[in-house]
């Protein structure tokens, strides 16, 4: 089955999420090309063992539609039958435009897959990573959309071993006024060996002050729940669970998290869980390999205090 | 400079889903999720009626909700128009049961056509399919920019979106025709009172019918099985008796955290 993977560049070098699915398509002997979507002048991204195409945009807006249509094209002369694309802002809008040139709906937050002959089968994570969901895919051309995490990255050896393909224009239909990189200070959600995130029961967004002084004594990255992404208290790039992050640190400490199953979703796989809850009998205990049953408010600056 | 004439009495088409009350655990029936006769308004659209409203009120726009799926009681478009849209066109048909999110997004395309939309405005993702691809997907149908992730909107000389990027954000002046998504937290959608919740009963919801549209998607996915892959986890469990904190610093340094 001829494969594509569109991967992003990342500080000048393969993103985490691209790196994951290489991994597994290499575990699974399944060639492919790969289109890389990026801005950078002179990023390692070639490869000995797979064609690289490194579709160059003019910035790093992120209104594509013009990148889908070079990619659409790609797909097509080449007869792919398998499109691959980690779920992150860049690869949800390009699957999206994509699945509608080539009338085949995408999979969405697939968390594995297994190639059959002309049939995939994919699986999701559902009940809060209780249960998985099996799917087979049966148009002609496939489309997967997987989540982050999903695959252990292995080593690749990168190189300047690709083809570029310039775009001027990514899309004349938007004026983009403004692109601000945040500054990132600290650790990050995707990669910090500790995360520490917050919930309902933080009670008010002023004693997220706790959460960030923790943060800082053990070097942790912070993330919060979709109630108080919600609520306005942190923005949506920090939000842990199935409609945000998934993340996989050494240690998660919750703290004030019921853990739903949409939470748990998106960090049931972490190392070791720590879980700090008034209500002895919410869900988050029952992930947890520590739960500690108390005030949330009471126990982290006294925690704090003691690091 | 885009004059903020050109968005004066603009068309906009807002969706609205219905999904079963998020409080209770969703259950399957051959794969696909259990819909209950009274669902509610997905709380993500709220976002987007928001986003919408807010239109409204400055540019004099008329806003229509969109929605797909089994109708029920309804309840869930009611919600949408208690917000302070001004009618619903809806749809419901058996060939559409358990629709891939390519079958959705042509349905919701053709609806916004009959609603002579301009401006075309989603939540991020659904809470219960949550395929998240939508809004990229009605974009590509009606041959409209997509400007997706919307964190926040600002209306001054211009109107400002911005988004959501992986490194930070992004500020786009907004298109006059163009399809939104919203993340959660950028607005603050509003309450309904009761005046709005009286005035929402007389607004009109027109079924649409799957012959006036033109459908061209297809289901590509075949449900196989659900597996349950409980993981019991053995985990200790303390009740805080001031000491809390110190079991949490002692498990830390057994596992070499700190």
């Amino acid at each position: 089955m001829k494969s594509l993977l569109i991967g992003e560049v990342s500080n000048g070098s393969l993103s985490a999420g691209t790196l994951e699915i290489i991994s597994k398509l290499q575990e699974n002997s399944l060639e492919f090309n790969l289109v890389v979507i990026g801005s950078e002048e002179e990023p390692s991204i070639g490869s000995d063992s797979f064609d690289v195409t490194y579709i160059k945009v003019n910035s790093d807006a992120l209104s594509l539609s013009g990148v889908a249509d070079k990619i659409s094209e790609k797909i097509n002369s080449d007869g792919i039958e398998l499109v691959l694309a980690s779920s992150t802002y860049v690869g949800r809008d390009i699957s999206g435009f994509l699945s509608v040139d080539l009338n085949s709906s995408p999979v969405s937050n697939v968390i594995n897959f297994e190639v059959n002959d002309s049939i995939i089968t994919t699986t999701n994570s559902i009940d809060g990573g209780e249960s998985e969901y099996y799917t087979n895919v049966t148009s002609k051309v496939k489309i997967l959309i997987v989540r982050p995490k999903s695959f252990e990255p292995v080593d690749v050896a990168l190189n300047n071993n690709f083809t570029t393909l310039t775009i001027e224009n990514n899309d004349l239909t938007i004026d983009v006024h403004d692109i601000f990189v945040e500054e990132k200070s600290g650790p990050q959600l995707e990669d910090s060996k500790i995360v520490i995130s917050a919930g309902r029961g933080m009670v008010d967004v002023d004693n997220l002050k706790y959460i960030n002084e923790l943060a800082s004594k053990l070097n942790a990255a912070i993330g919060g729940t979709r109630a108080i992404v919600d609520a306005g208290w942190m923005p949506y790039s920090q939000q842990v669970g199935q409609t945000g992050k998934t993340v996989k640190p050494d240690v998660y400490i919750a703290c004030g998290i019921s853990g739903a199953t949409q939470h748990q979703v998106g960090m049931k796989d972490s190392k070791f869980i720590i879980a700090i809850n008034k209500d002895e009998e919410a869900p988050i205990f029952q992930i947890a390999d520590l739960g500690i049953v108390g005030d949330t408010l009471s126990i982290i600056p006294k925690l704090i205090e003691n690091l | 400079m885009k004059h903020l004439l050109e968005y004066e009495n603009m068309k906009i088409a807002v969706c609205a889903k219905q999904i079963p009350d998020p409080a209770i655990t969703v259950t399957y029936d051959g794969g696909n999720i259990a819909r209950p006769d009274e669902q509610v308004l997905d709380d993500t659209d709220r976002y987007g009626i928001e986003v919408a409203l807010q239109l409204k009120e400055k540019f004099d726009a008329e806003v229509t909700v969109i929605s797909m799926g089994k109708l029920g009681t309804q309840k869930g478009i009611q919600q949408a128009l208690q917000m302070g849209a001004d009618k619903a066109l809806v749809i419901e048909d058996p060939a559409l049961e358990n629709s891939n999110s390519l079958m959705t997004s042509n349905i919701l395309s053709g609806i916004a056509k009959i609603a002579e939309a301009d401006v075309v405005i989603f939540g991020t993702e659904s809470s219960d399919g949550y395929s998240g691809v939508v809004p990229q997907q009605v974009s590509r149908y009606l041959n409209l920019p997509c400007v997706s992730y919307v964190k926040g909107i600002d209306i001054g000389e211009q109107i400002v979106l911005t988004r959501q990027t992986i490194t930070g954000s992004e500020k786009v002046v907004m298109p006059d025709k163009c399809v939104i998504s919203v993340t959660a937290s950028g607005v603050e959608p509003r309450y309904p009172n009761f005046k709005d919740i009286m005035a929402a009963k007389s607004k009109e919801v027109e079924v649409v019918e799957l012959s006036a549209l033109e459908f061209t998607a297809e289901q590509n996915q075949e449900f196989v099985e659900i597996k349950s892959i409980s993981s019991e986890k053995s985990g200790e469990k303390h009740v805080d008796e001031g000491d809390g904190f110190t079991l949490i610093i002692e498990k830390l340094k057994e596992i070499k955290a700190i």
